[in-house]
């Protein structure tokens, strides 16, 4: 790796990783570009998932950049889901975001590291006190609780 | 290629605004990002209908990385030069920055130092990209809330090194001239005096916002009016063929969209574009 390309991956580690901010840069601008960084990934993942953002309401903010500050982006799509996965693991994902989720997880084949494809077989799944079956493409959302 | 026909005002396409802008009538210059247009499937309908009307639609990257030390994907070039030919577009555009590194994605476009090294980084990446495109590249300098520590070059003196070696065209968007000089504590239009003026391709022309200390540059505010002062001063010194508004999200109505546009027009000088017959 060149000097050049090692001192960019640095710099993309302390805005992503929360890594420490690279010898001779302006730590206040660099931390002011981190932050701004995750109000637009905010953004992008709250359009992707926009059930997840409206369900967690006034906690979206907060929630996603405690998640996010240490997590590179996987694209909006899929850190959207690995944060709602993981709210659910521990049930903390709200009801109203279950058929969301629970949408996603019947209609697309995700495995957590590579990109998400659509499911050829019918799947049940559940979320949040949801479930979704998918026939076909065809999406029925059923309130459990 | 140097000289282009005079396009006028246009504005950056987008789904959510693709109603608005099918309705403009003396639109003839629109701007889609690169990555959200499939290289084979079918186009978004809008810019089908824009294609049909004549309206010049040009690709606009944001993830090729060209100021990255490594390499650009050449998956990623392919599919901006197979865009360019699906839209039959009269160049494509890019940005003189950095997205990723080692594997890892910065979700935003980085700046890159003002230093020799960065400068022969930024030239090899746009040889590489040129040799698969039929069309020339335009290159847009970011807005960077913060700079490296190693700058060798002023932001001029980088800018013109990069385009004369690399043989491209210049992206000048005047929001960030505004942000950096801003941000900065220098001088907007003293860049103006200084930069190949007759080399911009395009320009575009986007709002931001205060805070933290900080001009920020989101594509997501109204355009202010010091930036608008901004247009009017690089037209006064040389008018570029095209000026576009550049907004990416929170959309207003469209009535002030149509006032955003009419504002960009009358700094610049050319038509208005949102009236039949203008």
């Amino acid at each position: 790796m060149s000097g050049l390309a090692a001192r960019q991956a640095a710099l993309v580690a302390a805005l992503t990783s929360g890594a420490p901010v690279p010898p001779g840069f302006d730590a206040r601008r660099v931390e002011v570009a981190r932050v701004a960084l995750l109000r637009k990934r905010a953004g992008e993942v709250a359009r992707q998932w926009p059930g997840l953002a409206a369900a967690l309401g006034p906690r979206w903010h907060g929630v996603w950049a405690g998640w996010a500050a240490t997590r590179p982006t996987d694209g909006s799509l899929r850190d959207g889901w690995d944060l709602a996965r993981e709210l659910a693991a521990r049930d903390d994902l709200p009801p109203a975001a279950g058929a969301e989720l629970a949408t996603r997880e019947a209609t697309m084949r995700y495995d957590g590291t590579t990109a998400p494809r659509p499911r050829r077989l019918p799947a049940v799944r559940r979320a949040a006190g949801t479930i979704v079956v998918q026939a076909a493409g065809r999406v029925r959302v059923l309130r459990a609780t | 290629m140097r000289r282009m026909i005079p396009y006028g005002v246009g504005i950056g396409w987008r789904p959510e605004i693709a109603g608005f802008v099918a309705a403009l009538p003396g639109l003839r210059f629109a701007e889609v990002v690169a990555e959200s247009v499939h290289a084979h499937g079918d186009l978004p309908a809008g810019l089908t209908g824009l294609r049909e009307r004549g309206v010049a639609v040009v690709p606009h990257g944001v993830k090729l990385s060209l100021g990255g030390a490594e390499p650009v994907d050449p998956a990623r070039v392919t599919h901006l030069a197979a865009v360019a030919r699906r839209l039959e577009a009269p160049l494509v555009s890019e940005h003189i920055a950095y997205v990723r590194a080692g594997g890892v994605e910065a979700g935003h476009l980085l700046p890159i130092p003002r230093s020799r090294e960065a400068v022969d980084a930024v030239v090899a990446n746009v040889r590489r990209t040129r040799e698969e495109l039929d069309v020339p590249i335009a290159l847009e300098p970011i807005a960077a809330l913060f700079d490296w520590p190693d700058d060798e070059l002023d932001e001029a003196a980088f800018l013109t090194e990069i385009l004369d070696r690399s043989e491209a065209l210049l992206l000048l968007d005047v929001a960030n001239v505004y942000a950096n000089a801003r941000n900065r504590g220098t001088d907007p239009a003293a860049l103006f005096d200084r930069l190949p003026l007759e080399r911009v391709a395009y320009c575009h022309v986007a709002g931001g916002s205060a805070h933290d200390g900080v001009y920020h540059d989101t594509h997501t505010d109204a355009v202010p009016q010091e930036v608008l002062n901004l247009v009017a001063e690089l037209c006064a010194r040389h008018r570029p063929p095209a000026l576009m508004l550049e907004r990416d999200g929170s959309y207003p109505p469209a009535a002030e969209l149509t006032a955003e546009l009419d504002a960009i027009a009358a700094a610049s000088g050319y038509p208005a574009i949102t009236r039949a017959g203008a």
